[in-house]
């Protein structure tokens, strides 16, 4: 379940992010147009957001750091909601870019609910992957390994209380 | 005594292990945290970077440009005195626009050669961050450079029918620097110019700042981004009064 989880977002991720990485101009553009982050602000925005897209989707996708890397997952997919929500209340049609009297607001305007339940559908993957970020197929399993104890060990009470077990 | 020692020892190597294991994590995390925040930094200095590039070599502002860089000048210098300033925001890769050039744009540039209106074109190119491709760059470089040699409207009315039928397959090159040169009689020198400006991309700074600075504007005046846009004396000229082409100026009349 993790698993699956972490796969359907991490891929998503990392797709999006290579899309737009060799791409930063337009990255910055559509960040722009959604009129919310400052013009200045906007170019930063725009440029580091694929970068950080990829580097998610690839640790979720390795299973490296999954609690951390789910939270951020989710946290980037909250911010797409909140950010389609706030054009679609405004009426500001993104897609086409075009003042368009008649049929084709409709077709636009049908696809910012498609939007919003890719991205909560994406958010939901990665609150569960943040929830139990345990899974198989993980670095974590390596990378947090329990320590083996010694075959006989004559007082654990003495060993643990040292540290808090992961 | 024997027996604590070897406890003592075993005791010595769990918590070796566990600091083997703490370190281990510690280690990949922020070396993972390194390489992330080098690509970004990288990522926004090439960034920045290239647009200096662009900025810097063998930029061209087009001659008719306004000294704000916002839009060029239709028939400039024909404008009536007290002539109403009509802004005509547009993407060469939008139907729409493509639409509203058919009906009014013959009427907006006889107005503007008969001086009753001083009309600006700001070209945006926003919708290639939707369609994915660098269309409205380009479309944008190359009526531009047709500036350069004195063809500025005539190129600007010649892309639109040369715009692809589905939305989002974008200008060639072969048809911006070619197909449409030739159809307005850019031949010649002139037309060594309009390449060679066309190739070097030198007015891509130049469209760039007037998409950006366009959607500054039409974010600041109608809280919306979308084309085609009409200013009238910088506010926005409401579709809803449109009609014949006949009855454009004195449209724009009532709303200047």
């Amino acid at each position: 379940m993790t698993l699956g989880a972490r796969l359907v977002l991490g891929v998503v991720l990392m797709v999006a992010g290579l899309l737009k990485v060799t791409r930063l101009d337009a990255s910055i553009q559509s960040v722009r147009l959604y009129q919310i982050l400052p013009w200045d602000v906007t170019a930063a925005v725009g440029s580091a957001l694929p970068i950080i897209e990829i580097a998610v989707g690839l640790l979720l996708v390795t299973g490296t750091f999954v609690r951390v890397s789910a939270v951020v997952g989710s946290l980037l997919m909250l911010a797409f909601i909140i950010g389609i929500s706030s054009v679609w209340a405004r009426g500001i049609n993104i897609d086409c870019g075009c003042f368009s009297p008649g049929a084709e607001v409709d077709a636009s305007q049908t696809q910012y609910p498609l939007e919003l339940l890719r991205d909560t559908g994406l958010l939901l993957c990665g609150a569960w992957a943040a929830w139990r970020p345990r899974s198989p197929f993980a670095v974590d399993n390596w990378l947090f390994a329990p320590v083996t104890e010694p075959a006989e060990d004559p007082d654990p009470t003495i060993a643990d209380d040292k540290e808090p077990a992961r | 005594m024997t027996q604590n020692n070897r406890e003592r020892l075993r005791q010595a190597q769990a918590d070796a292990a566990k600091q083997q294991r703490l370190n281990r994590i510690i280690g990949v995390g922020a070396a993972i945290l390194v390489i992330v925040l080098i690509a970004v930094f990288v990522g926004v200095l090439m960034q920045n970077q290239s647009q200096q590039a662009v900025n810097s070599s063998s930029a061209i502002t087009p001659p008719n440009a306004t000294s704000d860089g916002k839009a060029v000048v239709v028939s400039p210098g024909v404008a009536k005195q007290g002539a109403p300033v009509v802004e005509l925001f547009f993407d060469y890769q939008c139907p729409v626009c493509k639409q509203f050039e058919s009906i009014y744009g013959s009427t907006l540039n006889t107005l503007a050669a008969s001086g009753d209106i001083e009309l600006h074109y700001r070209t945006m190119s926003f919708l290639d961050a939707s369609l994915a491709n660098d269309a409205s760059l380009r479309a944008g470089i190359a009526a531009t450079c047709a500036d350069t040699v004195g063809q500025y409207s005539a190129f600007h009315n010649e892309i639109y029918a040369e715009q692809p039928a589905t939305e989002g397959e974008g200008y060639t090159d072969a048809t911006l620097r070619a197909t449409i040169p030739a159809r307005i009689g850019i031949t010649g020198d002139s037309l060594t110019t309009f390449q060679s400006c066309y190739d070097k991309q030198a007015t891509k700074a130049f469209v760039t700042t007037m998409g950006d600075l366009g959607v500054q504007d039409m974010q600041t005046v109608t809280k919306q981004v979308a084309t085609p846009t009409v200013f009238v004396n910088g506010k926005n000229l409401p579709f809803s009064g449109l009609g014949d082409p006949s009855g454009l100026l004195d449209l724009i009349k009532q709303n200047a």
